[in-house]
């Protein structure tokens, strides 16, 4: 211990900048000989037990997992280390908000096309595999869970309204977003002191997704002055805000928590997660009042899940893909599904039975389950991600949509925007 | 006296003796080298651990480095150039000196103020004084959920008061204004306590003398305040104000937690964003490495420059 | 006359100052002790009865009492070498003459309008280079003196100790290590009591440079804490449980060196 102390000082006061001569390297092999691999996870994954099934099979591996509570420590943690050149878990997880961020330094992960065993094709469903895959398509991650698109409802407040309660009913007012807002106009008339939806970028954020080309083109071009997709939804989006349809609650504040437990807005994009969300924050004398339904305007949608990465960091890059491979395999995303309910995209695990039997029993006993399924099969295609795209929607178009919410003009906020999306682009 | 003694020494040098004492040798070394010994696990950690860091952002700002890219373009000075035409970068400067102007402010008054009722002869003054500095001890973690509960612009504890009072309620997180207030409020709650006792110790060491000598001229107790405590009590609060502008124009947390489900934007339009919040979300949203280091070294010289002028002003006004 | 005592205004002031101060330390507490529905809406000042079942449900969660022991061993560590080495080196910059000390402290000065937040990648360069990410070294190590600290102890040492004195130290034989050992430190006992509680504190809190730097497995209790914080919503209730059960030790430090916070503060004074 004392001679460790010895050379670092002495390593200080030689090298204040760093050379290699003193760095340790990395230790990747225990005492007793066998392979340590690391994976850093945040939330919940539901690994835990898996882990100890796949060091059982493999006798000479041990897995340690460095888990964060909040993604949002994860993901700085990951691009501090990236910064560095070291220090990352042999296997990262990736949350698809910051995707992104992530592919556009896709040269820091291993393509697990090359080094990781061979998987069927279609193990993934198709989008979710894509919006991992770089242009000259490499692989840079393997899908954990996914979070499909839904619409949540407030049964008792569409009945005050007038409109219909009953899932099937509802249909026909979540069919596209035009009979959405038009339903909002219907309910905010009849409803006074509730809103229609919980903010602007809820909703913005989920039409923006759904179209083919978001803000950048396919060579990388920013395109959002031209794609005239983003000024509809914009027009639309910020219209119904006028109207009063929006509660102006931003997403995950004190705020948007309050508005849950008062009910303060009658619909809620919802992804697979989000019910648990919404049970929380509405609390048990909320109870049987959201519905849920499996129909979402447009079609179907996504908002959230994960990746599992393996960084070039890794020095045992080969066998952390493996691991990686077998944790996303269908049978252990069931697993973990049980575990801590992650919605599994694997194509097989969708007609797992033990998915598809799920309740829910705050949403009226409804198959959760089998409805998350229905929609994630209804997500078309993955919206090509530029690089500064997670950025451009969390730093510029949601706060924009929110400065109209707080009473901007919204031809002004568009500028801005638009701005906005080119400075983050430069 | 000081001037003769050195003159003293070097005529003892001079003598033929053959060994001058063992523990006069010593002395003379200790002289010379202690202060440098003393002062040294200072620079050699500084040297160490905190000077790399400080070059190689300086390095970084030259380039267009993005975290973790695999080589970065030399760009030279063009960094800094974007920085002096972002109107997001002034924007945050303005709102750095406007909450740092909003806190310091009214917490050097009230500071002032609890200090002279903790000077008063009361019962169980080490408990007042101790109450005083609980801030301290607090979480970050419950502070942030609190305030975020008393400034929440629709369902917010203060707005239910102000609007009980007659007053319409306030959107804390869209004015700007209002935001300015509401973080500052959250500094000084965390802060005046404990400028309070600084200045408490400063108060005690006038004199008891003075005050008696002014109580027999037949001053009051407000008068005895300001004529005599107040003059007495400039460089202590002058050491204060020095202190807090460097800690207040980097402020951070505050800023950064007033909403955390809204990242490091401070704001829908930045209402509230500081330098070092821009800086921070230039450096692990925007990823861009290079910027946010060309932002460290402007506000780098931005506080020294304040600081300089403060220790300036403190010079003139001691004197 | 200046004796009598205070009326019940002064009182009435400090008393509410005190109240504010301490109201977050209740509240935590009252929501650790129900569940989240004291944070919308249904506000009350009555504790539930939950606060034991949130704090086994922590115990559970977290290694609670080895995050504690760390987080004690770095701050303790991290405080004890703040206090002495920046009163050595305030010691040194207030009361001893040798060449270039205006200019070094002039440099201290400067660093302490050194923006810290973009340094983490770097420092983690350092760390791993030195063989320390990982380890509580990487936490304790660059905190082990401070800018601030040595800028405070020479601004309290200035005045607090006349040069007089020094020099009738140094008369009487002692070497510069004793004069500051036995006539520095002593009086600048006040000053050093606030630095400590002050490095304490900040090193209890950090947060994000732990995080990063340390493994899962050997976490500080901030970033044990974080971990309550799993899932896409957050448990109010236990994650305040989790930060009232990690102030508690701190408070209980903070009523027993308070008394001496507070003396040293006021002995300061006196000799002053």
């Amino acid at each position: 211990m004392r001679q460790r102390w010895v050379s670092v000082l002495i390593c200080a006061a030689v090298s204040a900048a760093a050379t290699t001569a003193c760095g340790s390297g990395g230790a990747s092999q225990t005492q007793d000989g066998k392979t340590e691999l690391t994976i850093a996870t945040f939330n919940e994954f539901g690994y835990e037990e898996l882990f100890k099934e796949y060091e059982a099979a493999h006798p000479d591996i041990k897995i340690t997992q460095r888990k964060t509570g909040q993604g949002q420590p994860h993901h700085q943690n990951l691009f501090t280390k990236l910064g560095a050149g070291s220090g990352l878990a042999d296997i990262e997880g990736v949350e698809e908000g910051y995707l992104s961020q992530v592919m556009s330094k896709s040269g820091q992960f291993n393509d697990l096309k090359e080094i990781g065993p061979q998987i069927e094709g279609d193990r993934w469903l198709k989008w979710k595999t894509e919006a991992i895959t770089t242009k000259d398509g490499k692989l840079i991650g393997y899908g954990t869970d996914i979070g499909p698109l839904a619409m949540c409802y407030r049964k008792d407040l569409f009945q005050q309204a007038g409109l219909p309660s009953d899932p099937e009913g509802v249909k026909a007012l979540f069919a596209t977003w035009d009979s959405y807002f038009a339903a909002g106009d219907q309910f905010i008339a009849k409803v006074p002191g509730v809103a229609w939806f919980d903010s602007a970028a809820q909703v913005f954020n989920a039409m923006h997704n759904q179209h083919e080309v978001g803000y950048y083109d396919k060579s990388d071009k920013l395109v959002v002055d031209t794609n005239p997709a983003i000024k509809a939804d914009w027009t639309a989006v910020t219209a119904a805000v006028a109207k009063g349809q929006s509660a102006r609650l931003a997403a995950f504040s004190n705020e948007w928590n309050t508005g849950f437990k008062l009910g303060k807005f009658a619909t809620k994009t919802c992804p697979s997660w989000m019910l648990g969300v919404v049970e929380t924050q509405a609390g048990p004398e909320n109870k049987g009042k959201w519905a849920v339904t499996d129909a979402f305007p447009n079609g179907g949608g996504n908002w959230g899940g994960s990746y599992l990465t393996v960084p070039k960091q890794s020095k045992n890059a080969k066998k952390a893909a493996e691991l990686a491979a077998w944790l996303t395999a269908p049978e252990q995303q069931i697993k973990a599904f049980k575990a801590k309910g992650t919605f599994p995209s694997q194509v097989k695990a969708l007609d797992a039975p033990e998915l598809l039997e799920q309740t829910n029993a705050y949403f009226g006993d409804v198959k959760a389950g089998a409805l998350f399924a229905t929609q994630a099969k209804k997500v078309k295609a993955a919206q090509y991600k530029g690089p500064a795209d997670g950025q451009i929607q969390e730093t510029v178009f949601s706060p924009a949509l929110q400065s109209v919410e707080q009473g901007k003009n919204a031809d002004e906020a568009w500028k801005t925007a638009v701005e906005g999306a080119q400075k983050a682009a430069k | 006296m000081t001037a003769v003694l050195p003159k003293v020494d070097r005529g003892r040098e001079q003598e033929p003796r053959p060994r001058p004492p063992r523990r006069y040798r010593w002395t003379r070394l200790d002289t010379k080298v202690s202060p440098y010994l003393f002062v040294a696990p200072f620079f050699v950690l500084f040297g160490a651990i905190g000077l790399f860091p400080l070059l190689y952002t300086a390095y970084v700002s030259l380039f267009d480095w993005e975290v973790g890219a695999d080589d970065p373009a030399f760009i030279g000075l063009d960094n800094y150039r974007t920085l002096f035409e972002d109107d997001q970068f002034w924007n945050a400067l303005f709102n750095t000196f406007s909450i740092f102007l909003l806190s310091s402010a009214p917490q050097i008054v009230v500071a002032v103020l609890i200090a002279a009722l903790l000077n008063e002869n009361l019962r169980a003054r080490t408990g007042w004084r101790m109450g005083v500095l609980l801030p301290y001890v607090a979480s970050l973690v419950a502070l942030t959920i609190i305030f975020g509960n008393l400034f929440g612009p629709q369902y917010g504890l203060v707005n239910d008061v102000l609007t009980a009072l007659g007053f319409g309620p306030v959107d804390w997180q869209a004015s700007t204004f209002g935001s300015h207030v509401a973080i500052a409020s959250m500094v000084n709650w965390r802060w005046t306590g404990y400028n309070a006792l600084i200045v408490l110790a400063a108060m005690q060491a006038i004199p008891r003398e003075v005050h008696e000598a002014a109580l027999v001229d037949g001053a009051g107790p407000l008068r005895r305040f300001f004529s005599i405590t107040l003059p007495m009590l400039k460089p202590t609060l002058i050491f204060v104000i020095v202190t807090s502008t460097i800690g207040g124009l980097q402020i951070f947390t505050e800023p950064k937690l007033f909403e955390p489900s809204g990242g490091s934007g401070g704001g829908a339009e930045h209402q509230y964003q500081t330098v070092v919040l821009y800086l921070y979300q230039s450096a692990f949203q925007g990823l861009d490495l290079g910027y946010a280091s060309s932002i460290a070294w402007v506000l780098f010289l931005i506080v020294i420059a304040v600081a300089g002028l403060n220790f300036w002003i403190t010079r003139r006004a001691v004197k | 006359m200046i004796n009598r005592r205070p009326s019940f205004l002064v009182y009435g002031l400090l008393g509410a100052f005190v109240l504010g101060s301490a109201f977050p330390f209740y509240w935590s507490y009252l929501v650790a002790s129900r569940d989240n529905s004291v944070l919308t809406g249904d506000f009350t000042l009555i504790p539930g009865g939950n606060f034991w079942t949130n704090a086994t449900r922590v115990f559970d969660t977290i290694p609670f009492w080895k995050a504690l022991g760390n987080s004690f061993i770095v701050s303790g560590t991290v405080t004890l070498s703040v206090v002495l080495l920046s009163a050595l080196a305030g010691f040194a910059f207030a009361k001893l003459r040798f060449r270039g000390r205006g200019v070094l402290f002039l440099f201290v000065v400067v660093t302490l309008a050194v923006p810290t937040q973009l340094g983490i990648i770097p420092l983690y360069m350092a760390m791993a280079e030195f063989g320390w990410a990982g380890e509580l070294e990487a936490v304790i190590v660059p905190n082990l003196v401070t800018a601030f600290g040595v800028f405070w102890m020479r601004q309290y040492l200035v005045d607090a100790v006349p040069d007089e004195l020094v020099e009738a130290a140094r008369m009487d034989g002692c070497s510069l290590w004793r004069t500051f050992w036995h006539v520095a430190l002593p009086a600048a006992r006040p000053a050093a009591a606030m630095l400590g509680v002050f490095t304490f504190m900040q090193s209890w809190n950090d947060f994000l440079w732990p995080l990063v730097v340390l493994n899962a497995d050997n976490p500080t209790i901030q970033v044990a804490l974080e971990k309550l914080q799993s899932g896409y919503y957050v448990d109010y209730s236990l994650v305040l449980a989790g930060t009232t059960l990690a102030t508690v030790p701190v408070l209980i430090i903070f009523l027993v060196l308070g008394r001496q916070i507070v003396a040293g503060v006021m002995q300061g004074a006196v000799k002053g």
